[in-house]
């Protein structure tokens, strides 16, 4: 029985809970957001300064988000299409939190801003910023309240006035029976003299009000006429300076076009250059080759008549000697003969020419 | 089925009334303004709807009992799948509201683990635990104190550990403050502790320590193994080589904050490295602290 009265407690909690939603948080309005995708912590939204963003792409489907406070209460969400966008904005103290979630075949992306009230965000900026700026930035609603409060007036002290002459045209028109003596008792309704005065007075002092009200409201004229000018001003200063901006793009745009178009001139004389250079390249690579080519025929051809050069020496060189042998022994024997021979045939030895190297056999002979 | 909501439904509504509610439910809601209208006079039944799910759920998988604890779990993760059909249902109409709540349970239950479930875990100090860290995987103040509640970290140490600065830090007083204010007592209230059981847990803790802290050890792994997967794909477990260069160049506040509060081998790690004075206080081990 006490387990049945315990359970029913804990359920009525969990019920009670979910009652209280959004509001069970402690958090203040300050503090950031959490942002979960399918049930997993992704990111914070911070809600600190101004807007604040958060961008998520993930591989997977996206399932749901959800939004929670820092002590982990369910703030919001957003359940997810299987296929394409889906928005949500969710409205919390102070914030509003715009979600967009987006599945695709890839995967999915999540997108959620925090967006402060503009009370609650700007208040400090608007001080910043001036007079000029605020009007400018509530014109219509200043004017409204402004041009509502003026006419206001004019149609309250209009409906006294008429009041005012209505109560004394009544009076005038009304056959006054001054012959008769008439008491207060008698004529209840007839004025005394000193109630009149008072009456006189009070519209005197009422068209003193009008008179200031007229002033006042040509004094808001004149404001809103300043207003106006000031705004008018702004607004020509802006378009000045918007126009400026579209100038510098165009100029921008301009100098970037002749920028493109030199560039690609340059790229196009670099390239033609590059080409011209390949293919000179190519042709001294050609050349080269065949020069080397030619240039190793004659290193072979050099060497092979080395080679012949070599084995001609060597048969020069022989036949050299056995030359010098033919000729010493040919000396040897003109000598003998000349021992034993006649003087004439000594004196055609004596004529004889010496002998030299590379003189031919024959000469000799 | 030793407690059941029948007889406490009965009392709340008659048979008609039920009968009506349902059919609203059933009907087509074509706006958010008439979806939270139908929703909120409904709410009792569309949680006894979700709690019956989840208990079918357990019946069917093998892990159901007939006890007040299994009874409070499926309330528990009805209410779970009932916070969760109240705000997409927004975004989901025109809807049938009846529907949506069957096919969004339909989708929790379709998943591998839909939720964490041992009978350790719905014991006092089970339960306890259990709801530190799923509380933990959802909001941050819960986060940041099962550095105390785990390892007895003041908000000082837990700076230092972490070694965070600025504004970060900040926030980290913040969010004790708030825990200490708030945040324990919706989360043991959340889990059902009563104050007798709280009692039961400080003793036993006194007079058991040491099987005490161990029991709290194994569920802790437990719990944080489920509901670490709530963390982001890319903060998996890194290696001291990657924690060393985190810790170094100071990047990944949020990588530090989230993962080392789930994953106590991570934090072993990261305290081995002993940056910033980190080593000079104790070794974290796990020594459950009951209060905030």
């Amino acid at each position: 029985m006490e387990s049945e009265r315990d359970f029913a407690a804990y359920r009525e909690r969990i019920l009670n809970d979910m009652r209280e939603g959004i509001h069970r948080s402690t958090c203040e309005s300050a503090d950031p957001i959490q942002v979960f995708m399918n049930q997993r912590r992704v990111g914070l939204l911070d809600r600190n300064g101004g807007e604040s963003t958060l961008h998520v792409r993930s591989q997977a489907r996206i399932e749901s988000i959800q939004l929670r406070s820092e002590d982990g209460v369910l703030l919001g969400g957003l359940s997810a299409p299987e296929y394409g966008f889906r928005s949500s904005r969710i409205s919390l103290m102070h914030t509003t939190v715009e979600l967009d979630v987006h599945n695709t075949a890839q995967g999915g992306s999540v997108r959620a801003v925090c967006i402060p009230e503009p009370g609650f965000r700007y208040h400090s900026e608007r001080e910043r910023v001036g007079a000029v700026d605020r009007a400018a930035q509530h014109p219509v609603a200043f004017t409204g309240v402004g041009m509502r409060a003026i006419a206001f007036t004019q149609v309250l002290l209009a409906v006294m006035l008429v009041g005012l002459v209505v109560d004394r045209t009544t009076g005038w028109m009304t056959p006054v029976h001054s012959s008769l003596p008439v008491t207060q008792a008698d004529a209840p309704w007839a004025a005394p003299f000193g109630e009149v005065a008072k009456l006189e007075e009070q519209l005197t002092e009422l068209s003193r009000m009008q008179t200031k009200a007229v002033e006042t409201i040509q004094t808001h004229q004149q404001g809103m006429a300043q207003l106006q000018q000031t705004m008018a001003k702004l607004s020509s200063t802006q378009e000045a300076v918007v126009s400026n901006v579209l100038n510098v793009k165009q100029r921008r745009k301009a100098a970037g076009r002749d920028d493109e178009r030199i560039t690609r001139m340059i790229m196009n004389i670099t390239q033609r250059e590059q080409e011209q250079l390949e293919a000179e390249i190519h042709s001294l690579t050609v050349a080269n080759d065949r020069l080397s080519q030619e240039m190793a025929d004659l290193e072979q051809d050099n060497q092979n008549l080395k080679k012949r050069l070599q084995s001609e020496g060597v048969g020069v060189s022989k036949s050299t000697a056995l030359d010098r042998e033919k000729l010493a022994l040919a000396q040897k024997n003109e000598a003998d003969q000349t021992r034993y021979a006649p003087p004439v045939a000594k004196t055609r030895a004596v004529s004889q020419q010496p002998l030299s190297e590379g003189t031919s056999l024959e000469s000799i002979e | 089925m030793i407690l059941g909501a029948q007889p406490i439904r009965g009392r709340e509504q008659t048979m008609s009334e039920r009968t009506a509610t349902l059919g609203r439910l059933e009907q087509m809601v074509a706006t958010a303004e008439e979806f939270d209208r139908v929703v909120s006079q409904a709410l009792p039944i569309l949680l006894d709807r979700a709690a019956g799910y989840t208990k079918r759920f357990l019946r069917e998988t093998g892990q159901w009992t007939d006890d007040v604890a299994h009874e409070k779990f499926v309330l528990r993760w009805g209410a779970e799948y009932l916070e969760q059909f109240l705000v997409f249902g927004r975004s989901e109409v025109p809807c049938r509201p009846l529907f949506l709540l069957d096919s969004i349970v339909a989708k929790q239950h379709s998943r591998a683990e839909p939720f964490c479930y041992s009978s350790d875990l719905l014991t006092p100090l089970g339960r306890f635990i259990d709801g530190l860290v799923r509380r933990a995987a959802i909001s941050r103040d819960a986060l940041i104190a099962l550095f105390h509640h785990c390892y007895g970290l003041g908000p000082g140490q837990v700076i230092t550990v972490l070694r965070l600065n600025g504004s970060v830090s900040q926030r980290i007083y913040k969010n004790f403050q708030r825990w200490r204010g708030s945040g324990w007592k919706r989360t043991i209230e959340s889990m059902d502790i009563s104050e007798t059981e709280l009692q039961g847990l400080n003793e036993q803790q006194c007079y058991q320590r040491h099987q005490f802290n161990c029991d709290a050890e194994r569920m802790l792994g437990l719990a944080q193994g489920h509901y670490r997967k709530s963390e982001p794909d890319h903060y998996p477990c890194l290696s001291r080589h990657q924690w060393k260069g985190m810790f170094q160049q100071g990047y990944g506040i949020e990588y530090r904050i989230w993962h080392l509060a789930l994953c106590r081998d991570c934090l072993q790690t990261v305290w081995d490295l002993g940056f910033n004075g980190a080593s000079d206080i104790e070794i974290p081990r796990v020594a459950l602290q009951l209060q905030p």
